[in-house]
């Protein structure tokens, strides 16, 4: 159970990368608005067959619908922008950079929303955080001399 | 700018995952899947009619383009998997490791039909910075 859930750990980043770079070449093909659209009209049809497969009984954890906020119901919102943004950045810098950008933003904003929810600061995300950061930029200096010295 | 907005990206998938993971405390795994992705058909199918485009079903292309929405749900089940034996900052490392190993892979032969950006002898210093910035959140 432990190596299997190492390996489907490591194959949850493979398929993020995957899935990005499918939907920004079918958003080429037949635009970003629709190419969005088949990535969720079709990973809602895997989701139900899931469902159905998994066969659990659908139990809902809380007392009542009116404990959860209207917000908690957006993330399908917020989602399509993630989708139809990672379409449009795709095929304008190396994948690498794009993940490591992602990376980035994901662990700063995490930050910010932990400090603003629960009033803690994870010393060793910010180190961890600004030590990627470093490296990051590090490497786009080098590609950046790269380019000077090929077009010189 | 293209800088700003992948990183932009980033922080919007930051706000979706606590939201998600808000709904997913309250339904499940399994339902708040379902809601989130036709939440996300409801706003698409929104943008399509306002903008006035037009769906259409293309034969001519290649049928593996449309399996990234397939794909999206079962990188919900590995990590779900995943956090229920390892926990939570583990599998995200390794899941950032596959990001990384994928994306560096994908450059360097061109696989997809991205540009070719072979890697770079040099990026290791830059590599190992990174590496050991994602070993230091990982452990603390």
């Amino acid at each position: 159970m432990f190596y299997i859930a190492i390996l489907l750990s490591i194959l949850a980043g493979v398929s993020i990368v995957l899935a990005r770079i499918i939907n920004a070449n079918l958003a080429k093909h037949i635009g970003l608005l629709q190419g969005t659209f088949f990535n969720y009209i079709i990973g809602l049809f895997v989701a139900l067959i899931v469902f159905l497969l998994v066969n659990k009984p659908f139990t809902i954890n809380n007392l009542s619908f009116s404990s959860l906020p209207l917000w908690a119901y957006l993330g399908g919102l917020v989602g399509v922008l993630v989708v139809g943004l990672s379409s449009y950045m795709t095929h304008k810098i190396p994948t690498f950079y794009l993940t490591l950008l992602i990376f980035i933003g994901q662990l700063f904003a995490g930050i910010i929303i932990d400090y603003l929810s629960l009033n803690q600061v994870s010393i060793g995300k910010v180190m961890g955080g600004l030590l990627v950061l470093s490296g990051l930029s590090y490497n786009l200096i080098l590609d950046k001399k790269k380019n000077e010295k090929l077009r010189a | 700018m293209n800088n700003l907005v992948s990183a932009f990206i980033g922080a919007l998938i930051s706000l979706m995952i606590m939201i998600n993971g808000t709904l997913a405390n309250f339904f499940g795994n399994y339902v708040s899947t379902i809601i989130i992705h036709i939440v996300g058909l409801f706003s698409i199918v929104a943008v399509i009619i306002i903008s006035r485009s037009k769906i259409k079903i293309h034969n001519q292309i290649p049928l593996y383009l449309y399996s990234a929405g397939a794909i999206g749900v079962f990188t919900v089940l590995f990590n779900n998997f995943g956090f229920s034996i390892l926990g939570v900052s583990i599998p995200l490392a390794l899941g950032l490791l596959g990001q990384s190993l994928t994306s560096i892979i994908i450059d360097h032969f061109g696989l997809l039909g991205m540009k070719v950006d072979k890697f770079n002898k040099k990026k290791y210093i830059g590599l190992s910075l990174i590496i050991l910035g994602i070993f230091i959140m990982t452990i603390s």
